[in-house]
């Protein structure tokens, strides 16, 4: 039972893991474009030909579908409840990511709202 | 590069595409839905469950609303934070109660209660610290 909840802890988390990735992928994607859309249907076209073009965003979506694959597996293993509240721990793995590969400045603010999230997902999932 | 201030306009892009998001859930749910109790045993039946899948409207308008939350989202990280963004996305966990609530008439305990009211406080915080960068750089 016990060695049954690390595999599925280890499973959610890879899945967490893959989804950072893709936004990562998307992220640095979207700021090596030169420009950012505004409400004008000519250059939204124009950004996401821009954006459909680079391979990065192709090998995100490479990991998103694993993580899908994934998640599947999950669900047929955990109660839904329980996958929901773990894989809330991907805010985390965002939040870092963010701070040690995109070099955002994450302050303490940032980081209590990101816990006080994490902590409500687990509530809702509890319930 | 880009001016990564939180807009009340990228808000409301994000609460959209939040809503968007919800939508994909429930289009595909129903989608499902129509072939009840229907098992995928091998290669050959999900074949015949994807082939009936795409023949109901509510795929297409689910495959739509995604491509739809993927321009609208990729838009807003061209504009902000992933920091920023991906926690107040998350607003998706208070939208879906609501609507149980107010179109389901679902009963919500006095728990998910809590765990809504920290989200939401969780979200005003990470929106707050997009505005304090802005003003350490002013």
């Amino acid at each position: 039972m016990k060695e049954g909840l690390l595999v599925i802890l280890s499973l959610i988390a890879l899945t967490s893991v893959c989804d950072t990735i893709n936004q990562l992928f998307l992220k640095t994607a979207v700021d090596s474009l030169s420009f950012s859309p505004s409400f004008n249907i000519i250059k939204i076209f124009k950004f996401i030909f821009q954006l459909i073009i680079k391979p990065r965003l192709w090998l995100g979506f490479v990991f998103s579908v694993i993580s899908l694959c994934i998640w599947l597996l999950v669900l047929s293993k955990a109660e839904l409840n329980f996958a929901f509240s773990a894989d809330s721990m991907h805010y985390i793995f965002i939040a870092l990511a963010s701070r040690f590969v995109l070099k955002e400045k994450v302050t303490s603010l940032r980081w209590l709202g990101t816990g006080l999230i994490v902590v409500g997902i687990v509530l809702i999932s509890l319930s | 590069m880009f001016k990564k201030k939180l807009t009340f306009k990228i808000l409301l892009l994000l609460i959209f595409s939040d809503i968007l998001e919800t939508s994909i859930q429930f289009f595909f749910k129903k989608s499902a839905l129509a072939q009840n109790g229907f098992v995928v045993m091998d290669l050959a039946s999900a074949a015949v469950f994807l082939k009936a899948a795409f023949a109901s409207p509510f795929l297409w308008a689910g495959l739509i609303a995604v491509a739809a939350v993927f321009i609208i989202w990729s838009g807003i990280l061209s504009k902000i934070d992933l920091s920023v963004a991906v926690p107040i996305a998350s607003f998706s966990y208070i939208l879906v109660p609501l609507v149980s609530i107010i179109f389901l008439h679902e009963k919500i305990t006095v728990l998910r209660w809590t765990g809504i009211f920290f989200i939401l406080a969780g979200v005003v915080l990470v929106s707050l610290s997009s505005k304090e960068r802005i003003i350490q750089e002013k």
